[in-house]
C-alpha cells in the first residue's frame, strides 16, 4: 500500500500541496484526477523522493523510501528518461545493469506487444513510440507499484488504445498502479479508484464501481458535483 | 561499490567521444608544434648562416640554442592544454546540468536507481578526476616524443638540452606535473576538494534554485576560508610562527574537513532536498 | 466482443447482463468454457477486478461454475438457463410497455403493429442471410 499522509508543500509562496492524503492499494488502479494546475505530478515526485515535502509522510508498504524501494516502486514520468543517443537495446542494458527487478523476458514481450525495433535510437523514435518505450522501461521492472504521469496524453488514438490494453493485460498483473490524468473519459472503465485533486487538495476519494452502484453516477458526474459546487 | 563502478563507467562513456576529440587535438597540435618550432628555428639559423654569412657560434650566442622550453611556451603546446582545462572546467558544471536540461531529463532515471544517491556524486567526481589524470598521462607520453622530434630536426650544436625531469621544473609545468608524491597529492588533492565543493554548490542550487544560488555562494566562500585558514594564518598573522610541516598538517586537516563536509552536505541534499 | 458500456451503471452489472444476453441468444452454450478474468478484462477493456467481481456474482447466481482448478464454464442447469431467458424477455417487455404507455396507445393496436413489424423484420433478416 502507498500511503500519502497529510503532505504539504510550498513552491515559493504558492502552496501546491495543502495536506494531501490518500492511499493506493496493490492490485488496484488508482487514478489521480485534476482538471487544472500542478499537484498531481508533484505528488508522484514526492512519493519517489524527487522533490522534498514540507510536512507529512509518505509510506510504501509501511516504510519510508530508501534505495531498496526503487526495486519495489517505479515512476514513469510523462517524458522518456533515457539518453537520446541510446538505442532501445542500450537502454535495456542500462536497466539490467542497475535493477535486480529488471525482467528481460517481459521487456522482450513488451517490444513485441508494442511492435518496436530494439536497434532504434531513442532520438529517432516517433512521439508515440517514445511514449511506448518510456512505458516499457517501467513495465518491464518487476515492481509492486507503478506510478504513471499522464500516460494517455499527447499521443495518437491508436497508441492510446494500445496503452489502455496494457492496463487490462497480465503486464499489470496484480500490481498497484497510480496514474494521473486530466481526461477521464477514455479510462473510466479501467480504474478502481479515483482521487479528485484540485489546487493541491484532495476533494474526494472513491471507488468508481461503488459510486456507480450506490449512487448511479459516473466519474464525470462526481467530478461535476465536486468541482462545480 | 559495484553500482558505483557501473556509474563511473557510465559517466566516462558519456563524455568519451568529446574526450577523444580533445586528446586528438592535443596530440595533433603539439606534434605539429614541435615540428614547426624546430623547423622555424633551423630556417632562421640557415638563413643567418648561409645567407647573412653569420658564423654559427655568433648565431648561437645571439639567438640562443633551441631548448624544449621554446616548444613548451609556444601556442602549439599551450593552447590545447588551455582548451582541455577549460573544457573540463566547464564540464564540471555540465556533468550535472546536462542531466536536468538535456533532452530527456535523465536525472529522473539517475535518482530512481536502486543505489545510494551519493554514488552518483562520487561517480561524477571520479569521472572528472579520471579525465584530468588522463590528460596528464597523455602529456607525459607526448613530451619524450616531442623532444625526439626536436632532436631529429635540430643538430646538437644548436640545442640546449634539458633533461626530462627538468622540463617539469619549468615554472608553469610544476603545477601540472608535480615532482614528488607529496606534491602530487597536494596539487590533485586540492583539485579534488575544489571539484567536490563546486559539485556540492551545484547541488545546493539544484535543491533550492534561486535561493540556492545564494546558499551556494556562501557555502563556497566558507569552504574557501576554512581551507586556506592555516596558510593565511601563516601569511597574514603569524609569519614564521609555524614550521612548514605544521602548516602542511593543518592544511591537511582543513582539507579533509572541507572535503568531508562537501560530501556530507551533498549526501543530505541528494537524499532529502533534491528537486527534478 | 465489442461492447460499449455506459458510465453510470456498475460495470460488473453490465458484464453480467452481457453474459445473460449471450446465454439467451445461445452464443454461450451450456457447459461452454468462458474466458479467464484476465482475458475477459482484456477483451472488454475493463478493469480486471471488475471482471473478477462479475464472475463472482455470476457464480453466486449459478450462471457459471468452476470445478477445482479448471476454467469456469457456463451452467448446465436448465432451470437457471430458462430463468435467464425469461428474465430478459420480461425485462424487454417491461421496457417496451414503459415507452408505449407514455404515448398512450391502446394495447390491441400495439399488438397488431408489433406482430406486423416483427414478421417483416424477421423476413428481412432471413432474406439477408
Amino acid at each position: 500500500m502507498i500511503e500519502v499522509k497529510n503532505v504539504k508543500k510550498k513552491y515559493g509562496r504558492k502552496q501546491v500541496l495543502k495536506g494531501v492524503s490518500f492511499t493506493a492499494e496493490k492490485g488496484e488502479i488508482t487514478c489521480l484526477i485534476g482538471i487544472n494546475g500542478v499537484g498531481k505530478t508533484t505528488i508522484m515526485k514526492a512519493i519517489m523522493a524527487l522533490t522534498p515535502i514540507d510536512s507529512g509522510e509518505i509510506l510504501i508498504d509501511g516504510e519510508k523510501i530508501r534505495k531498496e524501494s526503487f526495486e519495489k516502486i517505479t515512476f514513469i514520468p510523462d517524458a522518456i528518461t533515457m539518453l537520446p543517443q541510446m538505442k532501445i537495446v542500450d537502454a535495456f542494458t542500462f536497466m539490467a545493469d542497475f535493477y535486480k527487478s529488471w525482467n528481460p523476458e517481459r521487456a522482450k514481450e513488451l517490444l513485441q506487444f508494442f511492435k518496436l525495433d530494439a536497434s532504434e535510437r531513442i532520438s529517432d523514435l516517433s512521439k508515440g513510440n517514445t511514449a511506448k518505450v518510456n512505458l516499457l522501461l517501467g513495465l518491464a521492472l518487476d515492481v509492486d507499484y507503478l506510478l504513471m504521469d499522464e500516460p494517455f496524453s499527447g499521443i495518437d488514438i491508436f497508441t492510446r488504445e494500445q496503452i489502455a490494453d496494457v492496463f487490462t493485460s497480465h503486464l499489470i498483473e496484480d500490481r498497484g498502479v497510480v496514474i494521473t490524468t486530466h481526461e477521464i473519459n477514455d479510462i473510466e472503465h479501467l480504474i478502481d479508484r479515483a482521487v479528485l485533486i484540485d489546487n493541491g487538495e484532495v476533494l474526494k476519494e472513491f471507488s468508481v464501481e461503488e459510486v456507480r452502484e450506490n449512487e448511479g453516477k459516473s466519474v464525470v458526474d462526481v467530478m461535476r458535483e465536486v468541482y462545480q459546487g | 561499490m559495484k553500482s558505483y563502478l557501473k556509474l563511473v563507467n557510465f559517466e566516462v562513456n558519456r563524455f568519451f567521444k568529446m574526450y577523444l576529440i580533445l586528446i586528438g587535438i592535443t596530440i595533433l597540435s603539439q606534434i605539429i608544434g614541435s615540428f614547426a618550432v624546430s623547423k622555424r628555428y633551423m630556417n632562421e639559423a640557415n638563413r643567418m648562416i648561409y645567407e647573412n654569412l653569420m658564423p654559427k657560434s655568433q648565431f648561437i650566442e645571439q639567438f640562443g640554442g633551441l631548448s624544449f622550453s621554446k616548444i613548451v611556451f609556444s601556442g602549439w603546446f599551450m593552447l590545447p592544454i588551455v582548451l582541455c582545462s577549460a573544457t573540463l572546467m566547464i564540464y564540471v558544471f555540465f556533468i550535472w546540468y546536462r542531466d536536468w536540461f538535456g533532452k530527456n531529463t535523465f536525472i529522473y532515471r539517475l535518482l530512481m536507481l536502486p543505489v545510494e544517491r551519493i554514488n552518483i556524486y562520487f561517480a561524477k567526481l571520479t569521472a572528472i578526476m579520471f579525465f584530468v589524470l588522463g590528460f596528464i598521462a597523455l602529456q607525459i607520453l607526448l613530451i619524450p616524443i616531442e623532444m625526439h622530434i626536436l632532436k631529429s630536426i635540430v643538430p646538437a650544436d644548436f640545442r640546449t638540452d634539458l633533461p626530462f625531469h627538468e622540463i617539469f621544473n619549468l615554472s608553469l609545468m610544476v603545477w601540472l606535473y608535480p615532482n614528488t608524491i607529496i606534491e602530487f597529492i597536494l596539487i590533485y588533492g586540492i583539485g579534488l576538494i575544489f571539484v567536490s565543493v563546486v559539485f556540492t554548490a551545484i547541488l545546493l542550487e539544484r535543491s533550492y534554485r534561486l535561493k540556492g544560488v545564494f546558499l551556494a555562494s556562501v557555502y563556497g566562500i566558507l569552504s574557501f576560508i576554512v581551507f586556506f585558514a592555516p596558510a593565511s594564518l601563516d601569511i597574514f598573522f603569524a609569519r614564521g610562527y609555524f614550521y612548514p610541516i605544521e602548516i602542511f598538517v593543518m592544511e591537511l586537516v582543513t582539507g579533509v574537513i572541507v572535503l568531508v563536509s562537501a560530501i556530507w552536505i551533498a549526501n543530505h541534499l541528494l537524499k532529502y532536498k533534491i528537486k527534478v | 466482443m465489442n461492447v460499449k458500456f455506459n458510465n453510470r451503471d456498475p460495470v460488473y452489472v453490465q458484464v453480467i447482463r452481457l453474459f445473460k444476453e449471450q446465454i439467451a441468444r445461445g452464443y454461450f452454450e451450456p457447459g461452454q468454457e468462458i474466458p479467464s478474468r484476465r482475458e475477459l478484462a482484456n477483451q472488454l477493456k475493463i478493469n480486471p477486478n471488475t471482471a473478477q467481481r462479475a464472475y463472482k456474482e455470476m457464480e453466486e447466481q449459478g450462471l457459471v461454475f468452476t470445478e477445482g482448478n479448471m476454467p469456469s464454464r457456463i451452467t448446465k442447469d436448465e432451470a437457471v438457463l430458462k430463468r435467464v431467458r425469461e428474465e430478459l424477455i420480461v425485462e424487454a417487455v417491461e421496457n417496451f410497455i414503459g415507452s408505449i404507455k407514455t404515448i398512450n396507445v391502446p394495447l390491441s393496436e400495439v399488438l397488431e403493429l408489433v406482430k406486423e413489424k416483427y414478421d417483416t423484420e424477421s423476413g428481412e433478416e432471413e432474406g439477408s442471410e
